[in-house]
């Protein structure tokens, strides 16, 4: 028999098993469902936002903010250094290359938990690793980091430091906030060199 | 039969990988659903129901709390079924699951646990499966952000 003939038989019988498949595997979860559970049901995908606070005030590289709400909401008010990719957009190819890497941590947020949540399970069950949620979201933030006062006499070396902490991610947010967007690319460059002046030292 | 024997190397490699989908799509662990589905789903906030909905609600529903508490659910009148999140899969859970008659009402004290859950459902292809809020918005923002008009950047060319 014709080897040609074979091939063209070979190709046609695969063609036809695929063309039958209930499910596109490209498109659906690579994530086995007990895999996905198991990673789910521990607590490690969440950070507090003091820790996030202070990622935000060292200038933390490795981390990556990704607010998941739509573009007005975000116009309306971010966590610095974050980018949006709205829920809808989390499969789109662009953002492939940011959300599919193990480089930097991928911190999701809200306005609270449920979406920023859900948009976790869906890049955790896609197979992206170091995906991490924002415990509160941007109301926790408020609640926390915004709203944050210090009452009493004596306040002791953690609180001071954790005081601190909140205070200047506040400055921080509200500084790059109130910038027009235009202005904001610049902010942390900006702050850097009036540290350094500060600080005497040359660009 | 020669035709047979002539393509035996053909039907081998056809039969081998009808075997692999065969046994992918028996499969119960394997997820089927387009991600896309829980996306827009999750987007439309059709994956959300209140209180107040489902009173009104006249098909039937069972609630399942993921918090691994059996509640008396004061809608239906029923006490809830209690599967924990972390055996939201085991093969007793999954029976109940797969012959719950109506809408499947996911009800957890988190939202996390039960936007987790949702979405793992979603996408194993179960149907009707709804998160139960508290607020019509649970994911509104209960602040306003005061912007400092005093704040500019500072000259950065020289």
């Amino acid at each position: 028999m014709n080897a040609r003939i074979k091939y063209s038989v070979l190709l046609v019988g695969v063609g036809v098993i695929l063309a039958f498949l209930p499910f596109d595997a490209s498109e659906s979860f690579r994530l086995k469902s007990d895999e996905l559970l198991a990673k789910s049901a521990t607590g490690d995908m969440f950070l507090q936002v003091d820790q996030v606070a202070r990622m935000i005030n060292q200038e933390d590289s490795t981390i990556q903010l990704i607010d998941v709400r739509d573009a007005v909401q975000y116009h309306a008010g971010n966590l610095p250094g974050s980018i949006n990719i709205p829920l809808s957009d989390l499969l789109k190819p662009s953002w492939e290359g940011t959300l599919n890497q193990k480089e930097t941590k991928k911190i999701f947020y809200g306005n609270d938990d449920q979406v920023a949540s859900t948009a976790w399970t869906i890049v955790t069950g896609l197979g992206y690793q170091n995906n991490f949620v924002i415990k509160g979201g941007l109301n926790e933030w408020y609640r926390v980091v915004m709203l944050s006062k210090f009452s009493g006499g004596n306040i002791t070396p953690a609180e001071n430091a954790l005081f601190e902490n909140r205070l200047n991610a506040r400055r921080t947010f509200t500084q790059l906030n109130s910038l027009p967007d235009s202005l904001k690319g610049r902010y942390f460059k900006t702050k850097r060199i009036k540290l350094q002046k500060l600080d005497g030292g040359c660009q | 039969m020669k035709l047979l024997r002539d393509f035996k190397v053909v039907v081998f490699v056809l039969v081998i990988l009808l075997i692999l989908v065969v046994s992918r799509v028996s499969d119960q662990q394997v997820f089927k659903e387009k991600v896309a589905v829980a996306i827009n789903e999750a987007n439309d906030n059709r994956n959300v129901v209140t209180s107040d909905q489902l009173k009104k609600n006249v098909s039937p529903f069972v609630v399942i709390d993921l918090d691994g508490k059996v509640q008396q659910d004061t809608i239906s009148g029923q006490p809830s079924v209690s599967i924990p999140f972390e055996k939201l899969l085991d093969h007793e859970n999954r029976n109940i699951l797969n012959n719950a008659k109506g809408d499947i009402i996911l009800m957890a004290k988190e939202a996390a646990t039960a936007s987790k859950a949702w979405v793992i459902l979603n996408q194993l292809g179960y149907k009707r499966v709804k998160i139960l809020s508290p607020e019509v918005h649970p994911e509104e923002l209960k602040y306003k952000f005061q912007p400092d008009t005093t704040t500019r950047l500072e000259n950065d060319s020289n």
